[in-house]
This record gives structure tokens, sequence and C-alpha cells, in this order.
């Protein structure tokens, strides 16, 4: 397929260099050196990675309730009895979940929608998981539904077309704050960045006994 | 336009489409005015805090320095020269800004320079972002673009014969590309696409005129199903297929103006 591609490899060596160079972010070189890697590897790990590979594919399912990915018909999230139920974040992957889980902030249950709006690539509204998300909506008692899409066009695409669907059903529709990420410099800010943290500016608190110093 | 280091060029870009590279960066296809569509890759421009990741959003106008690759380039800096705020924050403009850069980005040939198509996207992505008319817009951007890339739909005399037209309703083939007179419509086996009098005439408006002199142009609501019609058939024949982002296009096309989720919490 590719002109980086070992035309002289074995053809079982060729094949796998070929599924390696088909995942997300891995050019031909760094195929090979996978490949090679693995031709090296003790059988045993080698058939424990493709155990691993078989069971991701038999047992992984989608959550029938917030379409993360898991093992069980129902995730770990949405089960969880102290979950707060009246809020729902959308997000457009399962690591968004991961992200945000990571932050222990968050106590409300989530909906992955499997990607984002996304014109140009020929993506709309239907390619996503957001029949599944109205039909929640309808049968759950959810008051707030958090936007947490990409901050780039199509995630605003996808939030702003959510918050078309979603507003008038009388459900309250927020969004993650955008701004300027910590530690960077506000000369390399952006535009859209900028101005964005300048709406959702917040009045600085200033605490009396430290202040008067 | 090489600036004093060799393999390293600044440019104008529009950007038109990218798609995640890596673990952190993206590729991206750019509408340059010397050079036509590029690809070029954005080091980390997905991780928070990267120099690069808010310049080089989709829609953006943008300065870049890129360094020349043999397949690829990459893009060392970026700078927002308009990043057209109210066509992203709004999905009815949004939708049609995506429609016009992909119709940009079909006509467009790799390393070819396409400076007129270049200054027509810059333009018509700025009056997106104020017209009140949008959809006359992107009507008026098509003609446009196919009349500057040689792909002009004859409005004159029929294209067949070349008889002048009778001030009368005609038809519109995509396939001999452009209006027809009664006895050549029935040659042939390509469709046809009715054309009014009243659609010709705001056709031979719109391919003559510049957007501020068609802006506010009252288009009848027959009239625009049909030079919609006419518009897409054309486009689609030329580039040789549909253009994706129309189905989007078509999906909000009616919807009251959406402006962005207001940041924190909103009560209504
Ligand atoms: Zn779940
Ligand atoms: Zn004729």
């Amino acid at each position: 397929m590719n002109s980086n591609s070992t035309p002289s490899a074995a053809p079982p060596v060729a094949r796998l260099i070929e599924a390696f160079s088909r995942l997300p972010g891995v050019g031909p070189k760094s195929a090979q050196r996978l490949t090679y890697f693995m031709i090296r590897m003790p059988r045993e790990e080698a058939e424990a990675l493709a155990e691993a590979l078989i069971s991701v594919k038999d047992r992984i399912v989608l959550c029938s309730k917030c379409l993360n990915i898991t093992e069980d018909p129902v995730c770990a999230v949405c089960t969880n009895e102290r979950r707060d139920r009246t809020r729902i974040c959308v997000v457009e992957e399962p690591l968004d979940v991961l992200a945000l889980e990571r932050t222990r902030a968050y106590e409300g249950l989530y909906h992955v929608l499997h990607g984002s709006i996304s014109p140009v690539n020929g993506i709309g509204a239907e390619q996503l998981k957001i029949r599944e998300l109205l039909d929640r909506l309808r049968d759950e008692t959810v008051t707030e539904l958090i936007l947490a899409t990409n901050p780039n066009l199509e995630g605003e695409a996808t939030s702003m077309y959510l918050q078309r669907l979603i507003s008038p059903l009388g459900i309250k529709v927020t969004r993650l704050a955008r701004g300027l990420s910590s530690g960077a410099d506000l000369e390399y800010a952006d535009e859209m960045t900028l101005a964005n943290a300048l709406e959702g500016r917040a009045e600085v608190a200033v605490d009396k006994e430290t202040s008067t110093e | 336009m090489t600036s004093g280091r060799p393999n390293l060029f600044t440019t104008e870009a529009v950007v038109l489409r990218h798609s995640d590279l890596g673990e952190a960066d993206r590729l991206l296809w750019l509408l340059t005015p010397q050079r036509g569509v590029i690809r070029a890759t954005a080091r980390g421009a997905r991780k928070p805090g990267s120099k690069l990741g808010g310049h080089i959003d989709l829609l953006c106008y943008v300065k870049l320095s890129i360094r020349e690759g043999r397949e690829l380039h990459g893009i060392s800096q970026a700078d927002t020269i308009d990043a057209f705020r109210n066509v992203r924050t709004d999905l009815g403009r949004l939708s049609r800004g995506l429609n016009i850069g992909e119709l940009a980005e079909r006509v467009s040939v790799e390393d070819a320079p396409a400076p007129a198509v270049f200054r027509l996207l810059v333009n018509s992505l700025g009056w997106l972002a104020t017209t009140q008319n949008a959809d006359t817009l992107v009507r008026w951007f098509a003609l446009r673009l196919m009349t500057i890339t040689g792909f002009k739909p004859e409005l004159g005399a029929c294209v067949d014969c070349g008889n002048e037209l009778e001030p009368d309703d005609h038809v519109f083939s995509a396939e001999r590309g452009g209006l027809l007179c009664p006895s050549c419509r029935s040659q042939g086996s390509d469709a046809l696409h009715p054309a009014s009098l009243g659609t010709i005439k705001v056709l031979r408006h719109l391919a003559r005129s510049d957007f501020p002199a068609v802006e506010s142009l009252n288009i009848g609501a027959e009239e625009r199903r049909q030079i919609e019609r006419i518009l897409r058939s054309h486009t689609n024949f030329v580039i040789g297929r549909g253009v994706l982002s129309s189905a989007f296009l078509d999906e909000v096309r009616d919807w009251p103006e959406v402006g962005p989720v207001p940041g924190g919490i909103r009560a209504d």
C-alpha cells in the first residue's frame, strides 16, 4: 500500500505490517518497527496479546444506556446507585469519559455520541448516538444536560445542534467553560480562545484579610 | 514567498479539512493562493495549550510558516488573520461556510496556484459572517467559483445550437452545461431542470455581479428552488460527485438562528 512498506517481506510479515499501519497514529515506519518487535517476542506474550485482542472484540459491548464501552450490558457508571441521575454529560468518545472520571469532580451520568457532526466528511447527526440520547431524555428524569464536546468547529457544531434539539424539551442545557488552558501564554492564544475566555470571565473574589497587607 | 532559510515558506491559508494523526497531531488540508490545496501536519495541535491548535481549526483564515516536506509539509507557526467568529458560532452560517469551503477544495488541485479561488473563498467567508442572506451568498459563490475555474454555465444562448434564447421559460442541462432552447431540449436523454424566466434573470444577475450588489435581491420561493437545483446539478456534474456537506446544510437550512451554547449554567 505504502511505498515504505517492505516489498520483500515474507507474506505473514507483510500482513502484520499492513495490519499495524491501519491503526490510528501508526505510520509505515512504526508499523515495521512494531512488527519486527513482535517477531522477536516470546510465543506466550504473543498469544496473550492475541487473546487480549480477541476478548476485546468478543466481550466489549456498548452500554445500553450511555453507550460507553463496557463488559456488561449496563456499565459501572450507569449501575452505580450513588451517581446523580438528573445530570447527563454528553461526550464525543469513550476516552472523554475516562478523562472526566479522572477529575473525580463529576457525579452525574454520561452519554457517548461516538463522534461529532462533520459535514465535510459526510457525518451527520444520524451517524451519531443522538436518537439514543433523545430516548433517554424522554424516559429518564434528567434536568440538566452538560455538553462536553471538543472545543473545535465540529464539536461546537454538535453542541449547537444538540442545544437546538433539546432546549425545547425544557431541560437545562449547559456546556463546559472554554478559555485559556492552564500553563499557556496569553500572547500565544488564538482569537477564538481569547474571545471565549473573555466571555466566560468570572469576578475575582478578593479575600479582605489577606489583601490588606 | 520563501524566507531566508531554505525549505521554509510562509503562506496565507484557509483550513478546509482535517484528520487526527498520531497521538496529538493533526493533518490539515489547506487552500493557499500560490499552491492550491496542500496537506500539512500540525504537531501537538490536539493538546491543550498548543501554540498551533487554536489557530488551525476548520474555516480559519491564517498565516502559516511551513517547512517544506517531500510528501507532507509541517506547520511551524500559525497566526490567525480571521477566524470568522460569527460563522462558527451559528449553525446556519457554519453549515454554509463548510459547504463553500468544500466546493473550493473540490475544484482545486494539489500544488496548482489558485489565487482567484482563494480570494473568493476568503471574501465570501467574510460576507457570510455578516450577511442576512446566507443562501444567496452560497448560490452566488457557486456560480462565481464555476466561472473563475472555467465551468461557467451558459445562461445567455442555447448551449447546444447557440441560438439566442427567447425571453421565456427554458430548461437547464448540467450535462450539456447550460440552458437549452425549445428545439434542443428534446435531443438527448440528460436530466433537465426547469428554469423559469424569473430564474434565468436572477441567475444572470448573480453571474455578472459582485455579492454586495445581489445581497439584498428578493428571490421568490419557486425561483430559489429552481436555482438551487440548477446550481447543485451543475457543480455536482463539474466536480464529479455530490458535495458531502450539502446534506447537513439542507437539514439545518430552515432552522431559526442557533447561537453557541453559553458557557456556565444556563437557566432558561
Ligand atoms: Zn453506561
Ligand atoms: Zn438550441
